[in-house]
C-alpha cells in the first residue's frame, strides 16, 4: 500500500479520490474480521450497476469486484458507511443505493405500509365488533330446489305430512 | 351498489395502470448518468507503449472523448475501429481510452493488431472508473473544452452516434 | 403444413373460446340446461384444441421442424431431447402457448368434475374462464404467434437460453410454475359465478375451496423450486433476491393463502364471503399482473422475457379484468349476504382476521416495493433503486407476526372462551417455544430476530402438534387403540383438518430454516493456489487444479477442490466458470455440499492461471426449506383429497307413486 503510493507520487500519477467527493474519512479506520464484516454488510447496500438487481458483493462481474475491493479500502482508511454509500452515490446516482434513502418522494415507500399496517388494522378492529353485533339470519336452505330436482322430490316427499 | 368497494377499487385500477403504462417503451437496463452537467473528475494515468502520463486537466480547450473499455470485453471489438476511423478524422478532438483489470501485454498486442490513433491509460483497480460511475465496458463520456462531462454513452459506439454526442459537446 | 396446421387450430380455438363464452353467460342469464351443457362442450372443445395445438408444436420442436418460426427461435439439433422437449416454455411465444394448455386442461377437468353439480353456477364459471381462454388464444394467434412460417427455413437453431439448459430443475419448474398461476383462473371464475348470480352458498364452498387449493399448493412448490434453482446455479450463495419477477410469483400466493383462511371462516360463520370473493379475484389478477412484469420488458430482472410487443397488450387484459372485477364486486357484494356472527372477536375467527390483515399487508408491500422505482421514474424523472435491504427490513418483522400467529391462532377455541379456558390454551406452549429459544441461544444463535423466530416457533410446533393430536386422544379416550384412530382421525375423516395442520408443521420449519441460513451463515473469501489448503466450518478444502471443457454453447473452466474432515475425505466439489456466447459477463455455477445440518458451497470469484479466488459459505439448515415446503405441499394434498359424498336415500313408503322421471 506505502509502496504504491509513492511509486504513484514518483510516477505522478493521479487517480480519483473519495476525497473529492466526500472529503476527509470522519470515523475511524478498520481491521481484521471487523473489516470483512462490515465490507460484506455496506457491499450488499450497493447494487452491481450491469446486473440484475444484485448486489455488489454477491455479483461475479468485474467492476462489482472492484466496487467492493474500493469499499474495503474506504473502510481502512476510516470511512463512515455514510460518506461511502454518498461517494457511490455522487457516481453512479441514487440507482446504486439498495435502500431507498429516506428522503423526499422516496420517503413515501417507507411510510406507505407501515400507514397500510394501521389503516387494515383499525379496519379489522371495525369489522370484528361490526360482525359480533352482527344479526343472525336464520338458517336458510341450502340451494333453491331448483337446482337438483331429485332432492327437491325428496325433499317434497319428506315434508309431507 | 356499494360506493366505498367502487371508489377505492376504480382509484386501485387507476394508480396501477398509470404506473404500468408509463413504464412501458423505457429501457430497464439505461441508468442516468449523475455526472452530466458536472465537472469530470480529474485523473492522471500512465499511456501503455509510451509510458507517459496523461492528464486530463492538460487536455482543457478541445472536447475530450473519454473511452472506456478492456480486451476482454467482446462488443469493444467491434467499437474499436469506429473509434480509431474518427480519431483520425477529427483532429480537434481528443481521445483518450481507459483500460481497467487488464494486462500491458494484452493492450498492446490488441493495439496492434487493430490500430491505435490515439493514448490508452492503464487504471490499474478501476479506481477511476468507480469515479466516473462505470459500470460495465464499453462506456464512452464527452466532455466539453471547459472540462464538463455533456454525455454518457453505454455499449459500443457507432459514427452516428459519435457524431450525435459530440455535438453536445461543441456547445 | 406443420405452421398452418397450427396456426388454423389456434384461430378455431379463439372462434371456439369467444362463442364459447357467450353461450355459457347466456345459458347463466336464461338458467337454462340445454346452454349449459352446450357451455360443457365447448369448455371441452376449447380444451382439445389447445392440448392439439401443443402437441403439434411439440411434434415440431422433436423433428426439428425448422419452418415453424418457434422451433427455428429455440430449437437445435445440438441439444439433447429433454432439452427439446423443455423448449416448449423457454421462450416468450412458446411459453403462452403452454399457458393455454393448462388453462385448457384445468377447465376441461373442472367441468367435467363439476358436470352434474351447482348448474345456478357453472354456466357464469365457464364463461368466464373460456374468456380468459380467448384472451390466450388471441395473444397466441396474433401478438405471440410462435407457428409463423419461415420463408427460408435454417438448416439449425441457436437452441434455447443457455442458462436454461443448466439445470434439470428446468425440467419441473416451469410447469409447475404454471400449474399454480394458471390454476387460479378457475377459482376466479367461480368468484365471478358467485357475484354473478349474487350468492355463495354452503354447498358451493367446496369446489370453490377446492380449486383454489390445487393451484396453491403447485405455486407453493414453485415457488420453493425458482429459489433453489437460484440457489444452486447462479452463484451468489442466496435463494432469495426480491427480483421483480420472484416477488410477482409470491404476491398471488399471499393473497390466495390469506383466502384460504378466510375460506374457512366463511364455512363455519357464514361471514366475511365478499372479503374472500375478492382476495380470489385479487389473486387471478395478481397472476395477470405477474405475467405482464415478466414479458413486458418494464422490470429489469434475470427472468425477463426479451422485450415484445406483448406488454400493452397483456395490460389492456388486465385494466379491462380489474375494472370488470371492481364493477362486479361494488354492484354485487352487498347480496353475499351474511349467515351469522363472531362470538367473540378474540378467538381463532378473529385470529384468522389478523392473518388476513398480515397477509394483505405483506402483499401490498412487495408489490410497492417492486413497483415503486417505475413510479418514481414516471413522476420525477429520478432512477431509483428498492432492493434487497428494504424488502428484508420490512418482511422479516411481518413474517414473525405471522408466526406468531401461526402459534396462538389455532391455540385459541372457536367462539367465546372463558379466561381460564385461554390462559390453558395459550400459556403451556411458551414452555416448548423457551426451550427451543435457550437451545437456540446455547448453540450460538445471538441475532435477536431468529431468538424470536425460535421462541415463536416453538410456540407454534406444540400447538400444531397439540391440534394434530386433539381428535385422535378423544378416540382413545373413548376406546380405540392407538393405530386405528390415527388412521381414522387423520387420514380417513380428519384430512382437512390433518392436511391444514402438515401444512402448519412445514411453515413452521420453513419460518426457522429461513431465519437460521440467513442469519447463522458465515463465509470466506480465500485465493488458494494449486495444492494450497484452508479450513473453514468444520472442513478443509484444498485446490487440485482446473479444467477447461469447450461445448458448443459456452466456455468453461472448472475448479477442482478436495474436501476433507479431519483428514478423512468427504467429498470433491467443482464450481464452474461460464462464459457463454450470447452472455456480456461471465456466469459462475457453485458446487453445493448439502448435509442434514448444513450446505457448504463454494462459488469461484475468479481464475488466474494457478490461482483460483473463491468464495466459501457455511449455511446452516438450508435443505430443510426445501424439504419443509414439499411437507406444506403434501399437507395441502391430502387435504385436498375429497371426502367420501353420503347420498341419503329417502324410500317412501308408497313406492309406487315415485315419479319415474326424478329417479332416473
Amino acid at each position: 500500500m506505502i509502496a504504491t503510493l509513492f511509486l504513484l507520487a514518483f510516477m505522478q500519477i493521479k487517480v480519483p479520490d473519495a476525497a473529492q467527493f466526500v472529503g476527509a474519512p470522519q470515523g475511524t479506520p478498520l481491521t481484521g474480521p471487523q473489516l470483512e464484516r462490515r465490507t460484506m454488510e455496506i457491499s450488499s447496500e450497493l447494487r452491481c450497476p450491469v446486473c440484475q438487481g444484485l448486489a455488489i458483493g454477491d455479483s461475479p462481474s468485474i467492476m462489482a469486484a472492484n466496487m467492493k475491493a474500493q469499499v474495503r479500502e474506504l473502510l481502512e482508511r476510516g470511512y463512515t458507511e455514510a460518506q461511502i454509500l454518498s461517494y457511490f452515490e455522487k457516481s453512479y446516482g441514487q440507482f446504486v443505493l439498495l435502500k431507498p434513502k429516506f428522503q423526499g418522494v422516496n420517503a413515501l415507500v417507507w411510510i406507505l405500509p407501515i400507514l397500510a399496517l394501521a389503516a387494515g388494522f383499525l379496519l379489522v378492529v371495525t369489522k370484528a365488533k361490526k360482525l359480533e353485533t352482527a344479526p343472525v339470519k336464520a338458517a336458510t336452505a341450502e340451494e333453491e330446489p331448483a337446482d337438483d330436482p331429485y332432492l327437491a322430490r325428496v325433499r317434497e316427499m319428506v315434508d309431507k305430512p | 351498489m356499494n360506493k366505498t368497494v367502487l371508489i377505492i377499487g376504480v382509484v386501485i385500477v387507476a394508480v396501477i395502470v398509470f404506473v404500468l403504462f408509463g413504464g412501458l417503451g423505457k429501457d430497464p437496463q439505461h441508468i442516468d448518468s449523475p455526472l452530466i452537467g458536472k465537472p469530470a473528475p480529474p485523473f492522471a494515468l500512465k499511456a501503455v507503449g509510451t509510458g507517459e502520463t496523461i492528464d486530463l486537466e492538460s487536455l482543457r480547450g478541445k472536447p475530450v472523448i473519454v473511452n472506456f473499455w478492456a480486451t476482454w470485453c467482446v462488443p469493444c471489438y467491434e467499437e474499436h475501429p469506429t473509434l480509431v476511423a474518427n480519431a483520425r478524422n477529427l483532429p480537434n478532438v481528443q481521445f483518450v481510452g481507459v483500460v481497467f483489470n487488464d494486462t500491458e501485454d494484452k493492450i498492446l498486442r490488441f493495439l496492434a493488431e487493430r490500430g491505435a490513433a490515439y493514448p490508452t491509460l492503464i487504471d490499474a483497480n478501476g479506481k477511476t472508473a468507480i469515479a466516473y460511475g462505470v459500470g460495465g465496458v464499453p462506456e464512452t463520456y464527452f466532455i466539453n473544452p471547459a472540462g464538463k462531462i455533456v454525455a454518457k454513452f453505454e455499449g459500443p459506439l457507432s459514427t452516428e452516434l459519435l457524431e450525435e454526442n459530440l455535438a453536445k459537446a461543441m456547445k | 403444413m406443420t405452421p398452418i396446421l397450427g396456426r388454423f387450430i389456434i384461430l378455431a380455438s379463439v372462434l371456439v373460446a369467444t362463442t364459447g363464452a357467450f353461450i355459457a353467460y347466456a345459458a347463466g342469464a336464461k338458467r337454462s340446461p340445454e346452454g349449459l351443457r352446450w357451455s360443457q362442450r365447448f369448455a371441452y372443445a376449447f380444451a382439445a384444441l389447445m392440448v392439439a395445438a401443443t402437441g403439434v408444436m411439440e411434434y415440431a420442436l422433436i423433428t426439428h421442424d425448422f419452418s415453424v418460426q418457434y422451433v427455428a427461435h429455440v430449437g437445435s439439433t445440438q441439444v439433447p431431447l429433454w432439452v427439446t422437449i423443455v423448449s416448449l416454455w423457454s421462450s416468450l411465444e412458446g411459453s403462452i402457448l403452454f399457458w393455454g394448455f393448462i388453462l385448457g386442461i384445468y377447465i376441461a377437468v373442472t367441468t367435467w368434475v363439476n358436470r352434474n353439480d351447482h348448474q345456478e353456477y357453472m354456466p357464469f364459471a365457464i364463461g368466464t374462464w373460456l374468456s380468459c381462454g380467448a384472451f390466450f388464444s388471441f395473444l397466441i394467434a396474433g401478438p405471440a404467434n410462435p407457428f409463423l412460417t419461415v420463408a427460408n427455413p435454417p438448416l439449425d437453431g441457436p437452441g434455447p437460453n443457455p442458462l436454461l439448459q443448466n439445470h434439470l430443475l428446468m425440467i419441473i419448474h416451469p410447469p409447475m410454475l404454471y400449474l399454480g398461476y394458471v390454476g387460479m383462473t378457475i377459482p376466479f371464475g367461480f368468484a365471478i359465478a358467485a357475484l354473478l348470480r349474487g350468492r355463495l352458498g354452503q354447498s358451493f364452498l367446496r369446489p370453490l375451496r377446492a380449486s383454489l387449493l390445487l393451484p396453491w399448493v403447485f405455486l407453493t412448490i414453485a415457488i420453493m423450486l425458482g429459489g433453489w434453482w437460484a440457489y444452486e446455479v447462479l452463484g451468489w450463495g442466496g435463494y432469495w433476491a426480491w427480483d421483480p419477477v420472484e416477488n410477482a410469483s409470491l404476491l398471488p400466493w399471499l393473497t390466495a393463502t390469506a383466502a384460504l383462511h378466510s375460506a374457512i371462516v366463511m364455512e363455519r360463520r357464514g361471514v366475511l364471503k365478499g372479503w374472500t370473493v375478492t382476495l380470489i379475484q385479487a389473486s387471478f389478477l395478481l397472476t395477470i399482473l405477474g405475467t405482464f412484469m415478466t414479458r413486458s420488458g418494464v422490470f429489469n430482472s434475470v427472468h425477463s422475457f426479451t422485450q415484445s410487443s406483448i406488454g400493452p397488450t397483456i395490460l389492456v387484459f388486465l385494466a379491462a379484468v380489474l375494472l370488470f372485477s371492481v364493477a362486479l364486486l361494488s354492484f354485487r357484494i352487498d347480496s353475499l349476504e351474511a349467515e351469522g356472527q363472531l362470538d367473540s372477536a378474540v378467538s381463532r375467527e378473529g385470529m384468522f382476521l389478523v392473518n388476513n390483515l398480515f397477509f394483505v399487508v405483506l402483499t401490498f408491500t412487495v408489490l410497492i416495493g417492486t413497483c415503486f422505482p417505475l413510479v418514481v421514474e414516471a413522476v420525477k424523472g429520478k432512477q431509483m433503486s428498492v432492493g434487497r435491504p428494504y424488502f428484508d427490513a420490512m418482511v422479516v418483522p411481518i413474517g414473525t407476526a405471522l408466526l406468531f400467529l401461526l402459534g396462538v391462532g389455532p391455540a385459541l377455541p372457536w367462539g367465546k372462551a372463558s379466561r381460564k379456558e385461554m390462559q390453558r390454551a395459550l400459556l403451556p406452549p411458551f414452555i416448548t417455544g423457551a426451550v427451543v429459544l435457550i437451545a437456540g441461544y446455547a448453540l450460538a444463535v445471538r441475532n435477536p430476530w431468529t431468538l424470536l423466530t425460535l421462541l415463536f416457533g416453538g410456540y407454534a410446533a406444540h400447538v400444531t402438534l397439540a391440534q394434530m393430536w386433539l381428535p385422535l386422544r378423544q378416540r382413545m379416550k373413548r376406546g380405540d387403540s392407538f393405530g386405528p384412530a390415527l388412521i381414522d382421525t387423520q387420514l380417513r375423516r380428519g384430512r382437512r383438518r390433518f392436511g391444514g395442520y402438515v401444512v402448519h408443521a412445514g411453515a413452521v420449519i420453513v419460518f426457522v430454516a429461513i431465519a437460521v441460513s440467513s442469519t447463522m451463515r458465515t463465509q470466506q473469501e480465500v485465493t488458494l493456489t494449486r495444492g494450497q489448503s484452508t479450513t473453514f466450518a468444520g472442513y478443509t478444502v484444498t485446490f487440485t487444479g482446473t479444467e477447461e471443457r469447450a461445448e458448443p454453447h459456452r466456455q468453461s473452466t472448472i475448479a477442482r477442490f478436495n474436501i476433507t474432515k479431519d483428514g478423512k475425505p468427504v467429498t470433491t466439489m467443482e464450481p464452474r466458470m461460464n462464459q457463454y456466447a450470447t452472455m456480456r459477463e461471465p456466469i459462475g455455477t457453485p458446487a453445493v455440499h448439502s448435509t442434514i445440518t448444513r450446505d457448504y458451497y463454494i462459488s469461484i470469484m475468479n481464475l488466474q492461471g494457478d490461482q483460483a479466488g473463491v468464495l466459501i459459505i457455511n449455511m446452516p439448515m438450508v435443505g430443510w426449506i426445501w424439504g419443509a415446503v414439499l411437507m406444506m405441499g403434501v399437507g395441502g394434498l391430502i387435504a385436498l383429497i375429497p371426502m367420501r359424498r353420503r347420498t341419503y336415500v329417502v324410500v317412501p313408503e308408497r313406492a309406487p307413486e315415485i315419479d319415474s322421471e326424478v329417479v332416473a
